[in-house]
């Protein structure tokens, strides 16, 4: 039986989104995170998303860096915003985008998982979360591609 | 493969004229991260063809890392941050 499609892209622009409640509660715990991450230096995802923009350079120019903290913040709360709606708009959707994949990112990092061979060790928990924001990664850019 | 080459010209006095060589925007690989995501992004950000955008994200999972800008420094640096952003690994280097 095929499976159906969790992000749907309607006539109308609008992409409906048909995830299961505890999926979007995944969802909700992975952009808290991104959230609490961008203005807590301690947290385990902050550097992730503080990566250097040009490494040469002595430090990098702190208007790039605020632009940078600017663009994730309001992927994620504009993300936050919508987990519970049924359509989100294309904004919203490249929102959504955006934030997962800062998420996937951020719990590689934090899992030091930087190559194939980390990723083939990683534990299970780790795998987890990996597999289930790649899953949501890859069906909605398939949806708005 | 093609990439948008551009250099920036700064003239000193009347006679000498120092050309800046191009700053590349750099994607570097990583184990997770889908496919389809990575050439949406690249078309979302630099408005390429899905055919460009696709070729890239394979040069990005083949060879480790690719370049997908060229120009100046400003821009080069506003485009990284749009990159990382969107969670890809993305840093800025000067044409050597």
């Amino acid at each position: 039986m095929a499976r159906s499609k969790i992000f749907i892209q309607r006539k109308d622009g609008r992409i409906e989104v048909k995830i299961a409640p505890d999926a979007r509660e995944f969802l909700k715990s992975v952009v808290d995170q991104l959230i609490a991450a961008e203005s807590d230096g301690e947290h385990p995802w902050h550097g992730a998303l503080h990566s250097p923009i040009t490494p040469s350079a002595d430090s990098d120019d702190p208007l790039r860096s605020f632009e940078r903290q600017k663009m994730t913040a309001t992927s994620a709360e504009l993300m936050r915003l919508t987990l519970d709606e049924s359509f989100l708009s294309q904004d919203e959707a490249f929102a959504w985008l955006a934030s997962m994949q800062l998420g996937l990112r951020a719990r590689t990092s934090e899992a030091s998982i930087f190559t194939d061979e980390d990723l083939a060790q990683a534990d299970e928990a780790s795998l987890q979360t990996i597999r289930s924001l790649q899953f949501f990664l890859f069906e909605l850019a398939t949806t708005l591609s | 493969m093609k990439h948008e080459r551009s250099t920036s010209t700064a003239t000193l006095n009347q006679e000498e004229v120092v050309t800046e060589k191009s700053w590349n925007v750099v994607v570097w690989d990583d184990p997770v991260t889908p496919m389809p995501v990575v050439a949406l992004i690249f078309r979302k950000i630099f408005g390429y063809s899905n055919n460009k955008a696709t070729q890239l994200m394979m040069t990005v999972h083949h060879q480790g890392r690719a370049i997908v800008w060229s120009g100046v420094r400003d821009r080069a640096e506003s485009y990284c941050v749009k990159l990382q952003a969107n969670g890809l690994l993305s840093t800025v280097e000067q044409d050597s």
